[in-house]
């Protein structure tokens, strides 16, 4: 597969030209679409996983150390969740407290609390609670502001 | 289901401290309004009630800081009871120290001139208070909550577009 850079002004812009979509290809849309990305890290039982980031419910930090939760699994991450969080560079990935980041794209249903705080249902069935101190920023990243 | 509750332990700005003891000072203080009005709307029709068509202002004056010192007891040590969640036997007994605070202060100051019924009235009225601002928070609760998942649902489709 040959590929060139050009450089020019305004938008960037990728155009793909091919016979077929091969999988080769759909890799490399899933990397475009930031879907690609994954994160390596050991499960429980010392086993290294791979996640792919559309797979992530939410990163917790506990103690010092980070886990990667999804529906199936919980990861161990050698990163702190500012790292990930500069790493992710994603909209979809909100701080909602100083331990934990929220995959927005994964949660079922909002409620709104007293004192301005919100109970998140994740698409799993969990509940993780937004302080008043993160809400109003979580509301204005749902807005898109 | 596992719960999971975070709570911010880092150590928060000065100035954001303070922002967030100016919105509780003015969460103290708007409820404050709304029970003084409640209050002070069956104390006219208690006046009206005897023939008289003035308020003392000193009257007044006791509810507004009966109110507002009742304001931060239930900030602080009642949790918000009228803003809650639910509405069950704890909330029950926070609402009933706060009806008997109020009628003990409306006797001790002579708001309605230690009339027996007028202040079993009072009483009762103060209950329905207390039910009525509970359920228009939940309301407002619920009509929040329903914004925030039409948020989240556009914030989803904006996504996945």
């Amino acid at each position: 597969m040959k590929f060139r850079v050009e450089h020019t002004d305004g938008e960037d812009e990728v155009v793909i030209r091919c016979r077929e979509v091969t999988p080769k290809i759909e890799r490399l849309l899933d990397i475009l679409e930031g879907d690609g990305v994954r994160l390596v890290g050991v499960t429980e039982s010392g086993a290294k996983s791979v996640i792919a980031i559309r797979d992530i419910l939410y990163i917790e930090s506990v103690d010092g150390r980070t886990y990667v939760y999804t529906e199936q699994e919980v990861v161990r991450v050698d990163f702190g969740l500012s790292q990930l969080i500069e790493y992710l560079d994603d909209i979809r990935f909100f701080r909602c407290s100083k331990s934990m980041i929220l995959n927005i794209d994964k949660a079922k249903f909002l409620k709104s609390l007293a004192s301005n705080r919100i109970d998140v249902t994740m698409v799993n069935g969990e509940h993780i609670r937004i302080s008043r101190t993160y809400a109003s920023d979580f509301r204005k990243r749902l807005r898109g502001e | 289901m596992r719960e999971v509750k975070t709570e911010i332990t880092h150590k928060v700005p000065l100035a954001k401290r303070l922002l967030r003891a100016l919105a509780t000072e003015v969460d103290i203080e708007l409820k404050a309004c709304l029970y003084f009005f409640c209050i002070l709307f069956y104390y006219s029709m208690y006046r009206l009630g005897i023939g008289s068509d003035n308020a003392l202002l000193l009257h007044m004056a006791e509810m507004i800081l009966v109110v507002y010192v009742m304001g931060y007891v239930q900030y602080f040590l009642m949790e918000r009871f009228d803003q809650g969640e639910h509405f069950g036997t704890r909330e029950i007994l926070y609402m009933l120290v706060c009806v008997a605070v109020h009628i003990g202060v409306s006797i001790l100051c002579n708001w309605y001139d230690k009339n027996l019924w007028v202040t079993v009235g009072f009483a009762a009225y103060l209950l329905v208070v207390y039910f009525s601002v509970y359920l228009v928070y939940k309301v407002l609760r619920m009509k929040d909550g329903k914004e925030l998942n039409e948020d989240l649902r556009a914030f989803q489709e904006r996504r996945e577009r």
